[in-house]
């Protein structure tokens, strides 16, 4: 099963390098494609509690389990490496293969990684059928530039969408080509894939376009100020000594 | 400086330093952050240098997100003072920056000029912190 996760990346790799090579207009392109299916073989877990779990992350397993659609969950071992390249896309629909279990489709729903190095520690995967309309978040990607003397401030990196499982776009792309001070795209004016509609509330705020500030000379500006307050206040009235409350 | 404006006990223990962060650990505003890889004790002096330290750098364009306070009170007590007599008068105020933290977060379009600014704000501070970065899914 090891085989079918890499010759899926090697696909996407192929496709990636293809469009990069046409031209920039094509290579933004790619970044709408629905995010690619992954198979992964499974297994049941029989032991639970942090000792079994412990062991098989020493295997190079991830523990993971199974709900959804009313069903009892199902406690899984996945296949280290291959949830790790499976999971580089957060909405990667995964066909998993369970041995004595037949065959399931799933989204990834939550996954738990260690804070520092990142590792897989537990999966929880969210049961989908075909034609079964889900919502995930997909991340914003903003083109082109602004004018000069702007900022751009992404205020939601990510938006929730509602899609078909099977066919979930991997990105929204947003221009801001020339945008001037005050713009503001909101949820609503975001051009969405064909078969996706916003889940999201249609005025938040995802991208604002404001006037470039210099933050040191302002910092140095406050402090000055700061300062003088400070002075204005000491010598306005002077402080009550409480050392000798301390020193008691 | 970050120092709280009102606190309800003057002398506090000394902050846990065990285990890891258990929130805050990914990037939530910005496009780079400071991530702690060691536990330690962040000032609020080492917070103000870090910081300007980036803004220095980054001078306009960008933005900055400070993600720890110093909300705890460390105590000294005199030199030379023979041991008794009761706890010593609050000397720092410092964060419990835990192993995984995200410390510091930027917004800034110049993939260079992020790094050296967040490279130069981990010189301020005592502990070993690595950059993350939205892009590379290093979260």
């Amino acid at each position: 099963m090891a085989g079918s996760v890499i010759d899926a990346v090697r696909c996407w790799r192929a496709l990636v390098a293809v469009t990069l090579s046409v031209d920039a207009h094509r290579t933004l392109a790619w970044r709408s494609f629905t995010v690619s299916d992954v198979k992964i073989a499974a297994e049941l877990r029989t032991e639970f509690g942090k000792g079994a779990a412990r062991r098989l992350r020493r295997a190079d397993k991830v523990p993971a389990v199974l709900y959804g659609h009313g069903t009892d969950p199902i406690h899984l071992a996945l296949p280290g490496h291959d949830t790790m390249l499976a999971l580089k896309n957060p909405n990667a629909l995964i066909t998993l293969d369970i041995a004595g279990g037949g065959s399931e489709m799933a989204l990834p729903k939550h996954i738990q990684r260690d804070p520092l190095k990142g590792f897989i520690e537990h999966v929880d995967l969210l049961l989908v059928k075909r034609g079964e309309k889900v919502t995930v978040d997909i991340p914003v990607i903003l083109e082109g530039d602004a004018i000069s003397g702007t900022r751009v401030s992404l205020d939601s990196p990510s938006i929730s969408i509602e899609a078909e499982a099977t066919h979930l776009p991997e990105s929204v792309t947003v221009s801001i080509d020339g945008l001037d001070i005050g713009t503001q795209i909101h949820a609503s004016d975001l051009v969405l894939p064909a078969g996706t509609s916003l889940a999201a509330d249609p005025d938040t705020l995802v991208v604002n376009i404001i006037a470039s500030q210099d933050v040191a000379a302002e910092d140095d500006a406050a402090a000055e100020q700061a300062a003088a307050d400070e002075a204005a206040e000491a010598s306005a009235t002077p402080t009550e000594e409480n050392s000798a409350a301390d020193e008691s | 400086m970050l120092i709280p404006r009102k606190i309800k006990h003057r002398k506090q223990h000394s902050p846990k330093r065990r285990g890891v962060a258990k929130g805050g650990t990914s990037l939530a505003f910005g496009e780079y952050g400071i991530q702690a890889v060691e536990g330690h004790y962040v000032t609020n002096r080492q917070i103000e240098a870090a910081r300007i330290a980036i803004t220095r750098h980054i001078r306009r364009g960008g933005k900055v997100w400070i993600n720890i306070y110093p909300d705890r009170p460390l105590t000294k007590k005199p030199a030379e003072t023979r041991m008794g007599s009761g706890k010593g008068s609050p000397e720092w105020w410092v964060a419990n920056v835990k192993p995984g933290r995200i410390m510091f977060e930027l917004s800034y379009p110049n993939d260079t000029v992020a790094r050296e600014a967040l490279t130069r704000a981990i010189h301020k501070l005592p502990m070993k912190a690595k950059i993350v970065t939205r892009e590379t899914g290093d979260l």
